[in-house]
């Protein structure tokens, strides 16, 4: 069923291979991003694709990119597909989808916090998510060192003592050599 | 407005009988069965490799100590510091034993901020034996499991000849096996030369070769060797066994080595730039232990001299490991970086003989008896006496030494130890370029249960057609009685062993005299353990010097009653190439420590 409808549409908007890996009734397809808004409008409209059940990212650092996917379900048929879709790292900008799913402000408002992936023309995008009064990078991109973030913000309470395995059993098993 | 939407807020009262869906209590509601709430810690699974203070994002995790550290446990268990911990589960994701869980609890109150920094499992809470909560799924490991495999050469190609049969890892294989280590440093204490075991490793990963040279010789000259033949008693402390093979440290010290081109050897491993002390030692033995002392002693200034009885350097190392596990010019590469630090080795010495000792204590600051276990043992059964009762490390010596040996149709092995396995796949080379096929029955006092020899050995032995008999005991060299071929040997008569020590744990094997066997051979070959050959010491010395069982008695340090003399590797220490070279560097800083002393009490 997967199939036909992948059949149906990989020509006229240039999708790349269908990847059935996950589970039955799962796929995935990498596309173009200027296809973007016309595939997901004729899965919508067309193939019955009516629900969009998330939007999220992957920072995908060596390749310099930022990947998209747009999971959507077709509650007649039960079937999911998520459409891929790679963004240059260092000029995040995707297209807003807010008018074809009111919910995808939501999730785009909060790559735009987490990952720095900005979407012009969706509503609120700029306003704070959960992160208040955040200075730093966005969290969810690779580079932001979690561990420096926490030891720079939060103080050690007194008294905290930690020992290398190696020293310590060099210290007690052999002090001599 | 129409009429509908007035009266629609009123539906809602047809709820109002129901059970209400919010808790009355919500500070008694449990959690979801996989909640991750407080930490568990299974303090006897758990070995304290730190890997869940590693991967810590918020720096919530202390290694504190809670007992004494042994081999393969470092003694510490993490503490961690709830004002912290954000319950990301990270830290029982990377647990290499699976000790570290989350129980389902998350709510407890208590005025004392520092109550909420504990350590599970030592410090006792009330869901220590909670079932629910979070732990790591069943096959999922953030680290790889699966040891990388090592291409060895097909039984039927490497029977007919001493070619090494191990290929070394190449780039992508090494990288791959290193990245399995967590570099927890547990294998660092077992290494009896304390190695800097994940410090190469990572090199590795780095692709930084020649600073993991550097690192490798820095604690072990014999690092070519010890990437081949070495016993590897690192990986049995290895955090990756206890869910998964224990990472190849033996074979990534070989890539290291493989990788760095031979000329470059001596520069990278660098000669201290300093002044000559003027001070003399001698080492008798050049083999890991005293080649190691030696190497060490040339680097602190002092002039060396390593006086070798046989042709050539290397001790066991050439003599008693075969080629096929040890080429020698792997053993030659290692002798010549030594060499290269300005050690003096003179072969064909015997001392005792060509120098005696007293001249070698009068000429020199200090002496090292480094002599190794070149004599082996024999079982003194009936008939073991006879010509064609042959001595293992006397028959690997003379085939390294390319002397003829007999090489009989059928041969019968005693011994299950590893030089019972060298000795039996060497001689079933030699069949099998003499008379084209593999006779050699070895027969081992212990069972396959409690077997000496390392398992990779009896593996390769039988893919080469060797035959392992475990849990029998020699009774007697069957030998023909008369006519021409009198006292020629037959066979092997053994019985079958029922315990090998006795309820004191003494050696005294019992058998069950009904299960007899033959084995047929011509030859037999004895390989039940060497002694030292100390003949070279003289009486005097000898009656000087204190003993121990049989052995020269050593310090801490391996010093010998007669302050001249120190003693290093088999001859005084378990029979191990890691060993020795750990020795020799304990017997190196000894010396120096006295040979400056002697030079400050003099200026």
């Amino acid at each position: 069923m997967m199939q036909a409808i992948y059949d149906r549409l990989k020509d006229r908007f240039q999708l790349g291979a269908l990847d059935v890996r996950s589970r039955k009734g799962l796929a995935f397809v990498d596309l173009r991003r200027e296809f973007l808004r016309p595939v997901l409008t004729e899965l919508r409209d067309v193939e019955g694709f009516t629900h969009l059940i998330l939007l999220t990212a992957v920072d995908w650092i060596e390749d310099e990119r930022f990947q998209l996917t747009y999971l959507l379900n077709n509650r007649q048929k039960n079937l999911d597909l998520g459409l891929r879709l790679r963004l240059d790292r260092n000029l995040a900008i995707g297209e807003t989808i807010h008018d074809l799913w009111p919910t995808a402000a939501t999730y785009q408002r909060e790559l735009r916090e987490m990952f720095g992936i900005a979407f012009p023309g969706s509503p609120r995008v700029d306003e704070e998510f959960i992160l208040e009064g955040w200075t730093d990078m966005p969290p969810y991109r690779r580079d932001f060192d979690t561990l420096a973030y926490s030891q720079q913000t939060h103080a050690d309470r007194e008294g905290r003592e930690t020992s290398d395995p190696r020293e310590f059993m060099k210290q007690i098993l052999y002090p001599k050599d | 407005m129409s009429f509908k939407d007035v009266l629609s807020p009123f539906t809602a009262w047809k709820h109002v009988l129901e059970t209400p869906v919010t808790i009355k209590d919500p500070l008694t509601r449990e959690a979801a069965d996989r909640y991750r709430g407080f930490h568990k810690n299974d303090i006897e699974l758990c070995i304290g490799c730190s890997s869940c203070e590693a991967i810590c994002q918020n720096a919530a995790i202390d290694m504190v100590p809670v007992k004494d550290p042994k081999e393969g446990d470092s003694g510490l268990r993490p503490q961690i510091d709830y004002g912290r911990c954000c319950w990301c589960a990270l830290c029982v994701d990377i647990c290499m034993t699976g000790s570290l869980t989350m129980s389902n609890e998350y709510i407890w109150f208590d005025e004392d901020p520092d109550a909420f920094r504990f350590i599970p499992g030592v410090d006792a809470k009330s869901w220590d034996s909670s079932e629910k909560g979070y732990r790591r799924e069943g096959g999922r490991r953030l680290s790889g499991t699966e040891r990388v495999e090592m291409r060895e050469m097909e039984p039927d190609l490497r029977i007919g000849n001493f070619d090494e049969i191990v290929a070394g890892y190449d780039r992508a294989e090494a990288v791959l096996e290193a990245d399995r280590c967590v570099e927890c440093g547990l294998c660092v204490a077992t290494c009896p030369a304390h190695m800097d075991i994940p410090d190469y490793i990572k090199t590795i990963r780095e692709g930084d070769y020649e600073h993991g040279l550097e690192l490798l010789y820095n604690s072990n000259p014999f690092s070519e060797v010890c990437g081949r033949v070495c016993t590897h008693n690192c990986e049995t402390a290895c955090a990756a066994r206890h869910e998964g093979d224990p990472i190849a440290i033996r074979w990534l010290k070989r890539h290291i080595t493989d990788q760095v081109p031979y000329d470059r050897y001596v520069d990278i491993v660098g000669k201290p730039d300093l002044a000559k002390t003027g001070q003399k030692i001698a080492i008798i033995g050049a083999g890991p232990g005293g080649l190691t002392a030696a190497f060490d002693l040339a680097r602190m200034g002092h002039a060396v001299t390593v006086y070798e009885e046989k042709e050539k350097p290397g001790g066991m190392m050439r003599y008693g490991i075969p080629e096929y596990r040890l080429p020698y010019e792997s053993l030659d590469r290692d002798i010549g970086v030594i060499e290269a630090m300005g050690v003096k080795i003179k072969c064909g010495v015997r001392i005792g003989k060509d120098i005696s000792m007293e001249k070698l204590k009068a000429d020199n600051d200090a002496v090292v008896l480094a002599i190794g276990l070149h004599l082996g043992r024999s079982t003194r059964v009936p008939g073991s006496e006879s010509p064609d009762v042959e001595k293992a490390v006397e028959l690997l010596r003379r085939i390294t030494a390319g002397e003829e040996v007999p090489v009989p149709k059928k041969v019968v092995v005693i011994g299950g130890g590893n030089v019972a396995m060298d000795i039996a796949r060497s001689m079933a080379r030699l069949q099998k370029q003499r008379h084209g096929e593999v006779g050699i029955t070895v027969t081992a006092l212990e069972s396959f249960d409690h077997f000496l020899a390392d398992e990779e050995e009896v593996v390769e032995s039988r893919e080469e057609g060797i035959e392992i008999l475990d849990s029998r005991g020699p009774q007697e060299v069957i030998t023909v009685k008369s006519g021409k071929n009198k006292g020629k040997v037959k066979g092997l008569r053994t019985w079958r062993v029922d315990s090998i020590f006795d309820e004191k744990g003494r050696f005294n094997p019992h058998y069950d005299e009904g299960d007899e066997m033959v084995h047929d051979g011509e030859m037999v070959i004895e390989a039940i353990g060497q002694v030292s050959d100390v003949s070279l010491l003289g009486e005097k010395l000898t009656e000087a010097l204190e003993w121990n069982r049989g052995r020269v008695k050593i310090d801490h340090d391996g010093r010998t009653s007669e302050p001249w003399l120190w003693a290093a590797g088999d001859c005084v220490k378990g029979p191990d190439v890691i060993n020795a070279v750990a020795d020799g560097h304990r017997v190196a800083q000894s010396i120096n420590q006295v040979l400056v002393a002697m030079r400050e009490a003099k200026a």
